[in-house]
């Protein structure tokens, strides 16, 4: 079974690989002009903002993650916390449904659930496709957000509370699986409140994040993967 | 007839002087112009066989997409830059590789389109087989089913079901894993170590990019190998100095061998005539000795142009070998010390008789590689027998002329030759010694080794080869690949044998070890029959069981109703089966198949092991066309065509040598006697070489046959000096000319070029051996044996030749 699920894991993280990479005209810029501006002018912003939100050395935060799916009747609701901690590991620990835990550091992948109760370990060298994914999934919790105007166009839905909106550009990895996402941040713009990504398919996934505490201490077990309540 | 035909000759020329002279200038001229018209070539193919397999192995590698390729690995060097710089500069450099050298670049795979072409519904109905098929009839069961739903849902809660979830839709059986076991042969396609990012060929470290690069420029191709390698250095520089280019590409060999050949045979030649140049002016300390080095350089000349008039190109290595002539061609010498030393006329046709002969046994033993079938042996035979030829005719006729004039003579000290030949050797210590020592060289001999790779041949800079080990620590890439070759006049027919070929070549290697186009995108026949199969697959009651299931098993999970719809839906042959032009399969499938001269052969490609070559053979008798490329093959081939070879001429050299030392004496003692140089210098040879643990190769051999001519001349020379008590000073001659053999030879020493490093290696020793045994063994053979030859005094001397 541990080989079934490894393979179907790699399996996976191959396919997602085809998904998410295409081959980029780099020097060809294809915004449009009035996108290009608009996210010229949002640049000191955002490095702002980046800076007020990745103003931490620890995060940790509760969250309830809503997936409306074609492939589900029902929205499904994921409740869990994550741990951050700078530069390079995250956490995500899902206690319901199912209870499912995933380190990600910069050279491997772990992960576990009540399922298998086994745990995986990826090298993301050899899965460069799934580190290209998680990376994307880290700059959103960090804060890097700058860095993402280079593969998005961007655009400032609401000023209370802040809520940006980043669109994948045709060479953005991402364009052909995520159609939209959407952070809003805190009152204190200190962190964000919610993400909501909206996929090509129409899938839509919002993460409500409660209970965030920036440079909180963290203990080792935080970022355990195996059994961990 | 020889002393008639001389003396009418000779005379003629002498009243002619002037005349000769000015032709002899005037062609010179002409000759030295017309180098630099000769077309050179630095295929080392002339000298390998024209064995069918190994001509064939040799033209496939040729024409196969293997050796059009070039391979440019970026690396980057500072650790502050990463991806991002890594793919900019490699798509720009990707952009400024353009026509007429570059034909295409590809830095990697659009793998969205990939997606496109691998999609399960569209790709695994043409790929799956029978095996697969039963396989995934095995999932269709309530247990299996529901386990997968378990992983999809299982996999949905995670934080990449954002990106993964619409595949999931269309592949609730997990199909994608039977596809990716085809799939697997992909990057080994590659041959290399690869991952894709971005687009972009990236190594494992991800501080690599790789560029593959097309050229229509033949590998074999010198001067156009020149020219592109050229144009992609100047392109290379353009890079940022954050990044290190590795090149692996055929071209660079070819030109890295004709550099180092040409910077070889440039030391060499220049070494060689300084080394000449001292020796006889430190010895006669007379300008005109120049004259003994300057005919045979000219007659170097004069043979390039007659035989590139006849052959058309010149190849390097039998340029290279022209250096060695210029040592080898003595007669100059002898003339011209038995003039110092007053030949009269009354001698004068002994002495040319003797020269002859020298000739004639040296032009013989490359008469003996025209008994060869290897093409460069014949050329070099021609070159060599021109170069011999006209040295004489300049040594006999126009050397006297140039040194006629004054009369001059010896200085009254002995020579280094006289003090040599005045020197009495203890008889039996001298033979007892010899003795020894040859009969352990013989003993040695024995263990010789011979290594035909042609490979070790390979001169390439060590710069073309330190880019190759950096590029595969980095890429790695299954080293020592054998090729299996099916053809057929269209792809078509060649698909459908490979993909039989296939079918058959797993059974006896294992999957794991036969890396085919079959393995991914078979024959349009079998993907249409996997396809038909496909439909009927699920057609007879597997799709209606897989809904029930899956309706059955949803419910545990909130799957809704059309969770999988999209699966069902695209079930069925949707057509457009064909690999995408410029897609990946098209681009892959370009590494499996060659077309030339309207027939298609297909590549599959395998270890380069004994074993696999022995069940492999088996089946190319199968398949009418099919053959094997293989490295190891090669060298067995060459190995086995050299060693049948070299029994057949090495036997005849000596054969030819024997005959035409008795020819000369008439005498069975004395040509026995005259042979022992030739003797020594083979058995010492060969037994050096066995106890240094160095192998005779292809070209060493060749050398060794053409030492011998050169050996036993040296037996001659002494002999006829001792049986026709003449003072031409041969024992000086052959000594001055053995040293300057040895230089000639010793300057290969200092090659670069492995080929070349061998020819002076195998000349040195034999050639050495040789001379030491003429002036030591044979005089002391000749004591022994107790003819009726007198031994000239110290000091005496003979009128001279005036020569007006």
């Amino acid at each position: 079974m541990m080989t079934n699920a490894g393979n179907t894991i790699r399996a996976v993280l191959c396919l997602a690989f085809c998904l998410l990479l295409q081959t980029v005209p780099v020097l060809a810029d294809e915004r449009p002009a009035r996108v290009a501006q608009e996210t010229a002018d949002l640049k000191p912003f955002l490095d702002e903002l980046g800076r007020k939100v990745s103003d931490f050395k620890t995060l940790k935060t509760d969250f309830t993650q809503d997936k409306e799916m074609a492939m589900f009747k029902d929205k499904l609701v994921l409740r869990g916390r994550i741990y951050l901690e700078k530069p390079n590991k995250v956490a995500w620990h899902v206690d319901a449904p199912l209870r499912y835990s995933v380190l990600i550091t910069d050279k491997v992948i772990r992960q576990w659930d009540e399922d298998t109760n086994q745990v995986q370990e990826i090298s993301l060298a050899k899965n460069p496709i799934f580190q290209n994914v998680l990376n994307q999934l880290t700059v959103w919790f960090s804060g890097d957000y700058s860095s993402l105007l280079e593969v998005n166009s961007v655009r400032i839905v609401k000023h209370e509370p802040l809520m940006i909106e980043f669109i994948p550009l045709e060479k953005n990895i991402s364009k052909k699986v995520i159609k939209s996402i959407t952070i809003t941040f805190r009152d204190d713009k200190k962190y964000l409140q919610q993400l909501r990504i909206q996929e090509v398919s129409g899938d839509v996934t919002t993460i409500h994040f409660t209970n965030t505490l920036l440079n909180a201490p963290l203990d080792s077990g935080s970022f355990e993967v195996k059994g961990h309540v | 007839m020889f002393d008639r035909l001389f003396t009418v000759l000779f005379p003629f020329f002498l009243k002619r002087k002037g005349m000769v002279l000015g032709v002899v200038i005037a062609l010179s001229v002409a000759a030295a112009v017309g180098l630099a018209f000769i077309a050179y070539e630095g295929n080392l193919d002339l000298m390998l066989p024209p064995d069918p397999e190994v001509t064939r192995s040799i033209d496939f590698l040729r024409d196969s997409s293997l050796s059009d390729k070039i391979i440019i690995s970026l690396a980057l060097t500072d650790a502050g830059k990463g991806k991002k710089d890594l793919f900019l500069a490699a798509d720009q450099l990707a952009a400024s590789l353009t026509p007429p050298f570059f034909t295409k670049v590809v830095a990697g795979f659009s793998m969205t389109d990939a997606m496109d072409e691998f999609s399960i519904l569209q790709y695994a109905p043409q790929v799956l087989g029978e095996e697969d098929l039963a396989s995934l009839d095995k999932q269709i069961n309530p247990a299996a089913v529901s386990d997968k739903l378990r992983g999809i849902y299982r996999q949905s809660l995670r934080p990449e079901s954002i990106f993964l979830s619409a595949l999931s839709r269309t592949d609730p059986l997990g199909i994608k894993m039977l596809v990716l076991d085809k799939l697997r042969a992909l990057p080994a396609s590659m041959g290399y170590d690869v991952v894709l990012e971005d687009g972009h060929f990236v190594s494992r470290d991800g501080r690599h990019a790789m560029l593959i690069v097309q050229t229509p420029v033949p590998m074999m191709d010198g001067q156009r190998s020149k020219e592109l390698v050229a144009a992609l250095e100047s392109r290379l520089k353009e890079l940022p100095g954050f990044l290190r280019a590795d090149i692996i590409s055929g071209h660079l060999h070819t030109v890295s061998n004709e550099r180092v050949i040409k910077r070889d045979i440039t030391v060499a030649t220049l070494v060689a005539s300084i080394g000449f140049l001292l020796l006889f002016f430190f010895v006669f300390r007379d300008g005109r000795s120049v004259f003994v080095i300057l005919f045979p350089l000219l007659a170097v000349v004069w043979s390039m142009i007659i035989a590139a008039a006849i052959q058309g190109k010149l190849s390097y290595l039998v340029i290279g070998f022209g250096t060695a002539i210029v040592g080898i061609s003595d007669y100059g010498l002898i003339v011209y010390i038995a003039m110092k030393r007053g030949t009269d006329i009354s001698q004068m046709g002994k002495l040319a008789k003797l020269v002859f002969i020298d000739a004639i046994t040296t032009i013989f033993s490359f008469v003996v590689l025209y008994f060869s079938q290897i093409r460069g042996y014949h050329q070099l035979a021609l070159f060599s027998i021109l170069c011999l030829g006209i040295c004489l005719l300049f040594s006999l006729f126009i050397l006297p002329l140039v040194l006629s004039g004054k009369r001059f003579q010896l200085a009254a000290d002995p020579t280094v030759g006289d003090r040599l030949k005045n020197f009495r050797w203890p008889v039996k210590l001298t033979l007892g010694i010899w003795s020894l020592v040859t009969v352990i060289l013989l003993y040695a001999s024995f263990s010789v080794r011979l290594d035909s790779d042609v490979k070790k041949l390979d001169g390439s800079g060590p710069e073309v080869l330190q880019a190759e080990q950096t590029f595969h620590e980095v890429w790695g890439g299954k080293a020592n690949q054998a090729i299996f070759v099916v053809t057929g006049k269209s792809l078509e027919e060649a698909m459908e044998t490979n993909d039989r070929v296939f079918r058959d070549a797993v059974k006896v290697v294992g999957r794991e070890e036969f890396t085919s186009l079959a393995l991914f995108w078979p024959s349009e026949r079998h993907r249409k029959e996997n396809r038909d199969r496909w439909d009927l697959f699920w057609k007879q009651g597997r799709e209606q069981s897989l809904k029930e299931l899956i309706n059955g098993a949803s419910g545990a999970y909130g799957f809704s109703d059309r969770a999988f719809s999209p699966f069902f839906e695209g079930l069925y042959d949707q057509g457009g089966d064909a690999a995408r032009p410029g897609g990946i399969i098209a681009q892959l499938r370009e590494r499996f198949v060659v077309q030339k001269n309207g027939e298609f052969r297909i590549m599959s490609f395998f270890p380069d092991e004994q074993r696999h070559l022995d069940s492999l053979s088996a089946l190319t008798k199968l398949y009418p066309g099919a053959f094997i490329v293989s490295g190891k093959a090669l060298s067995s081939s060459i190995s086995a065509f050299t060693t049948k070879e070299m029994f057949i001429l090495a036997p005849l050299a000596v054969l030819f040598n024997v005959v035409l030392a008795w020819l000369f004496f008439r005498n069975w003692k004395e040509t026995l006697i005259a042979l022992v140089p030739l003797f020594t210098g083979v058995v010492w040879l060969l037994g050096i070489l066995s106890i240094f643990d160095m192998p005779l190769n292809v070209v060493s051999i060749v050398a060794g046959i053409i030492s011998s001519g050169v050996i036993v001349d040296y037996g001659l020379g002494i002999t006829y000096e001792y049986r026709r008590n003449l003072h031409f000073g041969t024992v000086m001659a052959m000594t001055l000319s053995a040293l300057s053999n040895v230089i000639g030879a010793g300057a290969l020493l200092f090659a670069q070029h492995p080929a070349l490093f061998s020819i002076g290696v195998a000349m040195v020793i034999s050639m050495t051996a040789g001379y030491l045994s003429s002036v030591i063994v044979v005089p002391s053979l000749c004591r022994a044996m107790a003819t009726s030859w007198q031994e000239p005094r110290l000091g005496q001397e003979r009128p001279g030749l005036k020569v007006p």
